[in-house]
């Protein structure tokens, strides 16, 4: 069981254009509301699943051959903080839409706690190796259109009701499909890129051709 | 042998256990499509069926629950050759056996709207095509279903295309809700009402943690319960489960005493736990459960008890309300869905719906409007219209058992509306009127509320279904009507046992103080038995009324509901307000102050002319909150907050401009929509508030919208300037060919060929370059350039 912590207010303030913003009293109590909304409806799962490193769904395109260079293995992993903050969200934006786009990035910021916790646990299944970071489709030259394929292969529609359609949006939308490699060796130090970032899309310092420096 | 024979032969049914597991035993790889086995290797299938059958399954499922068009999609075979494989490989393991095969359905792996992108309609259609496929099957099974809408597109598409039976089965976890949150009761509510022949549980959990579940289920369900628990717990990176066919069958025992009728066994079971099942079964008896018998409603997530007085919501409903009837005409959902969500805060229990108007498509926005109500507040509906078909539109695109209002004693209503109540599984209001009109005394109405529950209960409705309406009258017109209503109330509550419900606010047309009327009106008609009281919940006194009655009456408990209410009315009351100091618009806008931006409007009105404080004050002050987002030193929720304080400031300067009979001040009319394929709509709803806010009129077509209807509207109402947004790469080519459909319709071209739209695209994954690429005019990085692009446009 993975249960939420305290979402780190600065994160969610520079995903909706915060720099030099003052925290007045206005604003954290309604960062806080938002907060307590989202403890109260995200139902947080999660499922991971190691796979052989010649599995099909390793092998499309450079940049993933490249994330995986010196691994033994991969895990590939898909979390979700459930359809009800997706209802919250839709409902919020009825009611109040600034409290809408605040639990919309919060949310952002939870799910991204939760792929770290993810992070954690999966670590302690391979005492003394080493995890890459997290690799997610739609990054490079990796095809957002393995979505379904993930899905699939952690059989998550059914035990977890994390979806896709089409387009390859996930569904319930604050959810995050990813690979990690398993390695003997420390991993080099990379910059985590825009490229595991579930902020990419919505990411002003991305939009601006800048970077966040997590 | 039939199922329904089984039904009455057997002591108990046993199912069969896992497909997958065995596959996956027999070498099926990860990733492997499970169902294609069926034409590749008939005699592996085959042979699992028959080890099921040997280890005593009554039925067997056949290898299809993922055998859909949308799974199958690009596998080289169609969900029918698949299918129909699968049924006769199972076909033929059951020869010269009892066993029957199920065609097995599992949901179609992509979720339904509102929260996934598939519509209820195209979701019908898939299942409509594996039933038809499924034709030689014994009986149809839907099985680990967590969406209940999903499973009522099923459960409608088989009950349409075929008359087999229908066992249903959801999965809950442990917290007795599903992923997308139905509870128990409203499975059971919704599924006995749609007519299907047996419910239970299957999959998720083992038969220990299910237990409670199936306990649950029992409470509830008048129809045969089926458990279908996995082997214990899965080890999330084995896929391996821990109870033992021994301790599955034991434990599957303990199920008996509840009502379990029908068994068997999902992930991780084999024929072993088929066979232990089977044989410490042998000797038990089946002992039918006692479910509960109340009159409710239910969404798909709250069930409603209306053995107690409880609220219908009247406000979404057109007659006499001229702003209701313009956001109709304007498609304008918001304005619809924000009177619901008000509503539900205000304490109604249960919403009525009602869109007719002769200037709109009924039919069309009664669908609309139910599938958006629905994802915004979790109470049950009312359906209320007149006709028959858009009656039925809405009841089948409702998910939960609905009310319908309404019928009343006249054959031809009976004959329109009951077989719709029936088929759907919803309530009825029963109007005391036939063709004569409302009967004047009260044995009259009487005896059309007798009429209507025994044409109910012939065609299989059952009277706590029926909820009979007395009718109110005008009391300043007649006044002894009053007295009528009240005493048909409590006749039909005595002697038909049915629910009542009323139109309270009629009763005090023509009259000064009318909530004065209304309410001790309310208050009489409760103790005469009124269950269903429709009234404005946010009237306080009315719905305090309801409150204070349950206080009195011994219904509320200790009081808890009604010292909640009124314990966090008043917390609300004492949010922190700042002081009406002198503060002026600008500073008002500044910090997002919405009721103080309204009284200073007022104010200024006294000396300014509406447009000089739209141009002086509102749209500087708007500009100075945007620029302090753009350097940082604000953040988005901070800009909303001032565009909702200026919106507040433009009301009451539309108001004045309207009653001094003036043109309207709206600086141009612009459509917003998400393209076809995406359903992420948060960023174009953000532009829509801040291009509302500005003065602009926003036409918003919503999400997932089809490049014809934004050429369609741009064409019907003349317009403009148009607004696309996209979330994901996959669907930028949506807004391509939405802006290529927009470039190359003859009607948005001027006579010398260039386009009569503006274009505007914006969206997470954009750039300016692929938006010039793909022929827009204005690439917008945010809300705040969409309201300059705006201002370049139209001024």
């Amino acid at each position: 069981m993975i249960k939420l912590e305290k979402l780190s207010r600065a994160e969610c303030i520079r995903y909706l254009g915060g720099k030099n913003l003052s925290v007045t009293p206005q604003i954290e109590s309604l960062l806080n509301e938002c907060e307590q909304k989202i403890f109260e409806t995200a139902s947080v799962k999660y499922l991971y699943r190691e796979i052989p490193l010649d599995s099909q769904i390793l092998h499309h395109g450079n940049d993933i051959e490249e994330h995986l260079k010196d691994c033994e293995k991969a895990v590939i992993m898909c979390a979700t903080l459930g359809a009800g903050i997706d209802r919250l969200i839709r409902t919020s934006q009825v009611t109040d839409m600034a409290e809408a786009v605040v639990i919309d990035s919060l949310a952002s910021v939870a799910i991204e706690q939760v792929c770290s916790k993810v992070d954690l646990i999966i670590s302690d299944i391979y005492p003394g190796k080493y995890l890459t970071f997290r690799f997610s489709c739609g990054y490079g030259d990796y095809p957002i259109d393995l979505q379904g394929e993930f899905l699939r292969i952690l059989d998550a529609p059914r035990k977890i009701g994390l979806c896709t359609g089409k387009s390859s949006l996930l569904t319930p939308t604050k959810s995050v499909t990813a690979v990690m490699g398993i390695s003997k060796n420390p991993i080099e130090k990379r910059k985590r890129g825009c490229a595991v970032c579930n902020m990419r899309e919505n990411c002003k310092f991305r939009k601006a051709g800048l970077h966040c420096d997590i | 042998m039939t199922f329904k024979e089984l039904l009455e032969k057997k002591e108990f049914i046993i199912l069969d256990g896992a497909m997958g597991t065995m596959l996956q035993k027999s070498g099926l790889k990860t990733g492997e499509i499970p169902e294609l086995l069926g034409i590749s290797h008939p005699e592996i299938i085959t042979g699992i069926h028959k080890s099921y059958i040997a280890a005593g399954a009554d039925i067997i499922y056949a290898n299809t629950f993922g055998a859909n068009s949308y799974k199958l999609e690009g596998c080289g075979y169609s969900a029918q050759e698949v299918i129909k494989a699968a049924v006769s490989n199972a076909k033929k393991a059951a020869e010269n056996t009892d066993t029957l095969v199920a065609l097995d359905i599992g949901p179609i792996g992509q979720l339904l709207e509102p929260a996934g992108g598939l519509s209820f309609e195209d979701a019908y259609e898939i299942f409509k095509e594996q039933i038809l496929a499924g034709e030689n099957s014994d009986l149809i099974v839907f099985e680990t279903m967590t969406d209940l809408y999903e499973l009522k597109a099923a459960v409608l598409a088989a009950k349409e295309n075929s008359d087999k039976p229908i066992i249903c089965t959801m999965t809950f976890e442990k917290d007795f809700r599903t992923f997308t949150g139905c509870s128990v009761e409203c499975m059971v509510m919704t599924l006995k009402g749609l007519g299907v022949d047996a419910l239970g549980l299957n999959c998720s959990l083992g038969p220990e943690e299910m237990y409670p579940i199936a306990q649950q289920l029992c409470k509830f369900s008048p129809l045969p319960i089926v458990i279908k628990p996995n082997a214990g717990l899965p080890d999330p990176n084995s896929n391996t489960y821990d109870v033992s066919p021994k301790d599955f069958a034991e434990s599957m025992a303990k199920l008996v005493p509840l009502g379990m009728k029908i068994c068997g066994g999902c992930c991780g079971t084999t024929p072993e736990y088929i066979e232990e099942l089977k044989n410490i079964l042998k000797d038990k008896k089946y002992t039918k459960n006692q479910p509960l018998k109340y009159p409710a409603v239910c969404s798909a997530t709250k069930a409603v008890d209306i053995s107690e007085p409880r609220i219908i919501g009247e406000r979404i409903n057109p007659t006499g309300k001229k702003l209701f009837k313009q956001a109709l005409i304007d498609g304008d959902m918001d304005y619809i869905l924000s009177q619901a969500v008000a509503q539900v805060k205000g304490g109604a229990d249960i919403l009525d719906v009602n869109v007719g108007l002769p200037e709109i498509d009924e039919k069309e926005m009664m669908v609309r409007a139910v599938k958006e109500i629905q994802s915004v507040v979790d109470v049950p509906l009312q359906i209320d219209t007149t006709k028959g078909e858009v009656l039925e539109a809405g009841l089948r695109v409702y998910n939960g058992k609905a009310i319908v209002n309404s019928v009343n004693g006249e054959d031809e209503s009976i004959e329109t509306v009951l077989p719709l109540v029936k088929k759907y599984g919803a309530a009825v209001v029963g109007l005391t009127l036939d063709k004569n009109g409302i009967p004047k005394t009260a044995e009259g109405r009487f005896a059309v509320a007798e009429k209507i529950v025994k044409a109910a209960e012939s065609y299989g409705i059952p009277r706590e279904d029926v909820y009979i309406d007395c009718l109110t009258l005008t009391v300043s017109a007649e006044q002894e009507g009053a007295a009528e209503t009240l005493k048909a109330l409590k006749m039909v509550k005595e002697k038909l046992g049915c629910k009542t419900v009323l139109g309270v606010s009629n009763i005090s047309f023509g009259l000064p103080e009318r909530e004065l009327i209304n309410r001790t009106f309310l208050t009489m008609a409760l103790e005469n038995g009124l269950d269903l009281p429709i009234i404005n919940p946010n009237v306080d006194s009315m719905t305090g009324a309801v409150r204070a009655y349950k206080v009195l009456k011994s219904i509320d408990k200790n009081s808890v509901s009604f010292i909640e209410s009124y314990n966090s009315a008043n917390a609300q009351e004492k949010k922190p307000v700042t002081p009406n100091t002198k503060r002026t618009l600008e500073e008002a806008i500044e910090n997002g102050l919405k009721s103080e931006c309204g009284a200073i409007t007022r104010e200024l009105l006294n000396t300014m002319e509406p447009l000089e404080i739209v141009n002086q004050k509102l749209i500087p002050a708007l500009d100075k909150a945007g620029d302090s987002f753009e350097k940082g030193k604000t953040f988005l929720p901070q800009l909303i907050q001032s565009a909702n304080a200026a919106q507040a400031c433009f009301e009451i300067i539309k108001e004045k401009i309207a009653s001094s009979g003036n043109s309207q001040v709206s600086k141009g009319k612009i459509i917003l929509a998400t393209v076809k394929g995406d359903i992420h709509d948060i960023g174009k709803n953000i532009v829509k508030v801040l291009l509302d806010n500005y003065g602009y009129t926003v036409v918003d077509l919503g999400r997932d919208v089809d490049p014809q209807k934004v050429v369609d509207t741009a064409i019907a109402q003349n317009i403009k300037m148009i607004g696309l947004s996209a979330l994901m790469t996959t669907t930028l080519k949506s807004m391509e060919d939405t802006i290529k459909l927009i470039r190359t319709t003859p009607q948005l071209q001027n006579p010398d060929g260039t386009s009569k739209c503006v274009v505007f695209v914006g969206g997470a994954v954009l750039t300016k370059d692929y938006a010039m690429k793909i022929g827009a005019d204005y690439y917008c990085r945010d809300a705040k350039e969409s309201v300059d692009t705006a201002k370049a446009v139209l001024g």
